[in-house]
């Protein structure tokens, strides 16, 4: 497939996008066929349902339906807007990112290297296969254990209260404590799963340039730094262009079952927030507005990034 | 009533695994075959009686039965005959049935058997407890027998499990609505806005003509009344309606043997609270208070409401609605807390604690005070783990004060059930939910089916015998599952908790007792009412009170931790001014004002 591509590149296409396409078409129609599920999908999951976000302009009762329901202008943008939780709940959405963005994306291309380093297969699998298992576990059971090992007698706490020499309560009640612990136990969670893409990108490096680097004398740290990261800085790019572009989204399930209120200060995100309001009453309005708020910033970080990146490395996803 | 279920739920989902079956399994399988063997011969006896009836309509309540045969003979009969138990589960005879109640239940079986042939589509949602029981509804034993004693059949459309709250919402967005809508309540904005926004039919004018029990029920008590209709008069539902005002289900537990240990009376004040604690930790009890609560306060006011400081909404010695947190006595209250926690006296995990690690604690040797049901301990403390335990009542600050809480239904339980406006058949829908409302119809959705499940007692009260279904479940599940298998827990009927939940009536149980004590012992006046609001207050109510609820939740929590002192409650009182507590208390003044109207 890929040397009949090459061949392809060397001959000259015709001039002008469209012509090209439909050459290609004719020639791979069997690869664009495959295509078309894909494409189904992003329409009907994600481009009909678009209409839906002028919803956020309205003040949408379900039985009467879209065509009934009063329009109210910007009213639910200045609601969240002027609430007195924004700024805060903005902060903690934008800070639990960035500490995920340190500490969580990080993580899986350290052991994704460390991994590539080890020698003996039978090891490897069993780190491999123990690291990522978290990931299957219901998000519910991962809270459950959390709440276990972070109560006053649990693990977590024991080991806190050794190394700071003072009592502890649980440490789910400490609001200085949320952040760490959301953040690690998200790696614990999925730090083998994630690593997965990146060790699939190392296997593909041509063995040629370890051993080129090799007689060049470079030792083992050497050949991670000159040859392994920059044959992977590609894959992590792009990822890495991804998770700026969702800094203010967040999944609200894994906070809501380890928040409380001694630890809103840091703990209550933009998600939770419109939960607890949207558990009084169904506000599909509100939460729409929020939503189509969160994805302007969302697109306009990542057009950002994409920017960036595309002026520094050279790579970029559009 | 919504964290009852809740608490329910988790204590059933704690104690048991889930278990799969059905109300038609193999142990109970004789009793149901009699019942549908004699069914046919039976029902055509009924049809005769019924069709007398239903010539005159308007026939006054005693006559409906007078021409029956008089079945008193089964009060206090503990071994009825097959053709005893089929009459009783088969025909409208309910001669045997006793006037138990303050108030009479009425008996208008005019309309029954149905006229015609019908089906009833009806919306019910599911809940994890029932779902053990009974996978498909429309086989639940108690409907079955309904269907045969209406003559009207109905099909029930049950959304997933977990899933009740979307598919609701799906379904009022689809505009395709079911005949019947049981839990109608849950629609955004509440019945009024179900009826103005046309979901639900407006059974106003109707209510009188075709739902004669129900009427007559709703009306023989002013409260009853009150709490059944909006404030602009219009009646959009058929509400769950109680013949007394259920017990109040949360309190204060004590362990028999702290009382032993320390030999201190049970605690009447907060200081003589206070003192049994310290004794009680100097006993061993290393966090005697386990604190019920995830923010510091219970919502019946076990410790705040000594200080006035009511968990929410309450209505003040003036008859005005009043927000609890921002009463005098708040600083107070919070002062003594943060010395109780100081002092070690409060489990330290109250506020980050779940189900599991409280009942945990609640069992350990470290806890002597429960703040909790005590339907809930008497399972995990008495019947796991055989420790005995009383109920004391809400402390006061001074010695003789009466013991308040906030915890009263005004006789308004269960489900509310909604005909919808695409209804094909009004007449039909309003029968069979009016049956409820019968004394057949209070017999058979509390007790089940006569003779197997339960029996009547000599002042004609059903009970569940102990060698009945109710305690000898073939399937061995437990009680707490069992409230949906033979009886119906929570729909739109006459609700007849304190006699007929199993978990309170069961030998040996003192769960009942002391929830009897804890309602009759302490006042419950500052409880607010079950106020409505209109569609715009509504949305500005949920908004104002997320904002107040983080607030106090935030403040209160930390100050009783020592993570802030004491004095940051003007802080918090301040900016709870400041985004519009004054208006949040506006809103529900209107509410009750127009409330009192009604």
């Amino acid at each position: 497939m890929r040397n009949k591509q090459k061949k392809q590149t060397g001959k000259a296409y015709p001039s002008g996008f469209g012509k090209a396409l439909q050459k290609d078409l004719k020639k791979n129609a069997f690869a664009y066929w495959l295509l078309v599920p894909v494409l189904l999908w992003y329409i009907v999951f994600c481009y009909a349902p678009m209409w839906g976000v002028l919803l956020a302009f309205k003040d949408y009762k379900p039985l009467l339906g879209f065509g009934k329901s009063q329009w109210v202008g910007f009213k639910h943008f200045k609601d969240f807007l002027s609430g007195p939780y924004f700024g805060r709940t903005v902060i903690n959405t934008f800070m639990l990112n960035i500490w995920g963005l340190a500490f969580g994306f990080t993580s899986p291309i350290i052991l994704a290297l460390l991994l590539n380093e080890i020698k003996a297969m039978k090891f490897k699998k069993i780190v491999q296969t123990i690291t990522y298992m978290p990931h299957f576990i219901s998000l519910v059971v991962i809270c459950g254990m959390i709440h276990i090992f972070t109560q006053s007698g649990g693990i977590l706490t024991q080991l806190v209260n050794w190394i700071t020499g003072t009592e502890h309560a649980s440490l789910l009640g400490y609001a200085n404590m949320f952040r760490p612990i959301y953040t690690f136990s998200g790696i614990w969670q999925n730090i083998g799963w994630d690593s997965i893409i990146y060790l699939s990108a190392m296997s593909s490096i041509d063995p040629g340039l370890y051993e080129a680097a090799e007689i060049d004398g470079a030792g083992r740290f050497r050949k991670m730094w000159h040859v392994t990261l920059p044959q992977i800085s590609p894959t992590i790019i792009i990822l890495f262009i991804f998770a700026v572009g969702g800094l203010m989204a967040s999944g609200h399930e894994k906070i809501i079952l380890l928040y409380n209120s001694l630890t809103y200060e840091t703990a209550d995100v933009i998600a939770s927030y419109v939960y607890r309001r949207g558990l009084q009453e169904a506000s599909y309005s509100f939460a729409t507005a929020v939503g189509l708020i969160s994805s302007v910033v969302n697109f306009l970080l990542l057009w950002i990034t994409n920017k960036v990146s595309k002026k520094y490395s050279e790579i970029s996803i559009f | 009533m919504k964290r009852k279920v809740i608490s329910l739920l988790l204590a059933a989902t704690m104690t048991i695994g889930l278990l799969a079956g059905c109300g038609s399994g193999s142990g109970d399988t004789t009793g149901a075959d009699t019942g549908t063997d004699s069914a046919a011969d039976a029902q055509t006896q009924t049809e005769d009686q019924a069709d007398e009836e239903g010539q005159e309509e308007t026939a006054p309540e005693t006559e409906s039965a007078s021409g029956a045969e008089d079945l008193t003979s089964l009060r206090g009969n503990t071994a009825p005959t097959e053709d005893e138990i089929n009459k009783v589960n088969t025909t409208l005879n309910d001669t045997y049935l006793g006037d138990v109640f303050e108030k009479t239940i009425p008996n208008n079986y005019a309309a029954y058997p149905w006229k015609e042939e019908v089906t009833l589509d009806v919306w019910m949602a599911n809940n994890s407890i029932l779902a053990s029981v009974c996978p498909d509804l429309n086989e639940h034993r108690v409907f079955k027998q309904l269907e045969e004693m209406t003559g009207i059949k109905l099909n029930f459309i049950v959304p997933a499990l977990g899933e009740e709250a979307t598919e609701f919402n799906l379904m009022i967005a689809s505009g395709e609505l079911p005949d019947i809508i049981m839990g109608a309540g849950r629609y955004t904005g509440g019945i009024a806005a179900g009826v103005s926004e046309g979901a639900y039919m407006d059974l106003t004018d109707i209510v009188d003509e075709y739902m004669p029990n129900y009427s007559a029920w709703r009306n023989s008590d002013e409260e009853r009344r009150k709490t059944t209709v909006t404030d602009e008069g219009v009646i959009g539902g058929v509400y769950g309606i109680a013949p007394y005002n259920e017990w109040c289900w949360f309190g204060l537990l004590i362990k028999q043997e702290a009382l032993d240990k320390t030999g201190l009376p049970v605690p009447e004040t907060i200081d003589e609270l206070h003192d049994f604690l310290v004794a009680c930790k100097e006993a061993g009890y290393n966090e005697p208070l386990n604190y019920g609560s995830t923010y510091g306060q219970i919502f019946t006011g076990i410790i705040n409401g000594a200080y006035g400081v009511w968990d929410w909404m309450f209505v003040d010695d003036d008859g005005k609605a009043a927000w609890g947190p921002e009463q005098e006595g708040a600083k107070e209250y919070l002062t003594t807390m943060q010395n109780w926690y100081k002092e070690g006296l409060i489990n330290k995990d109250w506020a980050t604690a779940d189900f599991n690690q409280r009942m945990a604690e609640a069992v350990s040797d470290d806890c002597a005070v429960m703040m909790d049901s005590p339907d809930t301990m008497w399972g995990y403390w008495k019947e796991d783990n055989n420790i005995d335990f009383v109920a004391a009542l809400n402390p006061v600050l001074n010695k003789g004060d009466a013991s308040r809480q906030t915890y009263r239904n005004f006789k308004q339980t269960g489900s509310i059930a909604a005909i919808t406006t695409q209804c094909e058949n009004v007449e039909a829908a309003c029968a069979f939910l009016d049956f409820a409302y019968t004394k057949k119809g209070w017999e058979l959705y509390n007790y089940g089916s006569y003779g197997d499940v339960h029996l009547i007692n000599e002042e004609g009260l059903p009970y569940f015998p102990t060698d009945g279904l109710m305690y000898n479940d073939p399937e061995e599940q437990p009680l707490s599952n069992l409230i949906w298998k033979y009886r119906l827990h929570d729909v739109a009927d006459i609700r007849d908790e304190h006699n007929s939940n199993p978990l309170i009536t069961a030998e040996g149980s003192y769960s009942g007792d002391i929830r009897d004590y804890w309602t009759n012992n302490m006042d419950s006046s500052v409880t607010m009412p079950p106020v409505t609001f209109t569609a715009e207050e509504s949305a500005r109510e949920g908004e104002l009170g997320t904002i107040l609820s983080t607030m106090r939740n935030e403040y209160f929590s930390k100050i009783i931790m020592g993570q802030l002192p004491v004095d940051a409650y003007d802080e918090f009182l301040a900016s709870a001014k400041a985004q519009g507590s004054d208006e949040f208390v506006a809103l529900w003044q209107a509410a009750l004002d127009r409330y009192n109207a009604r």
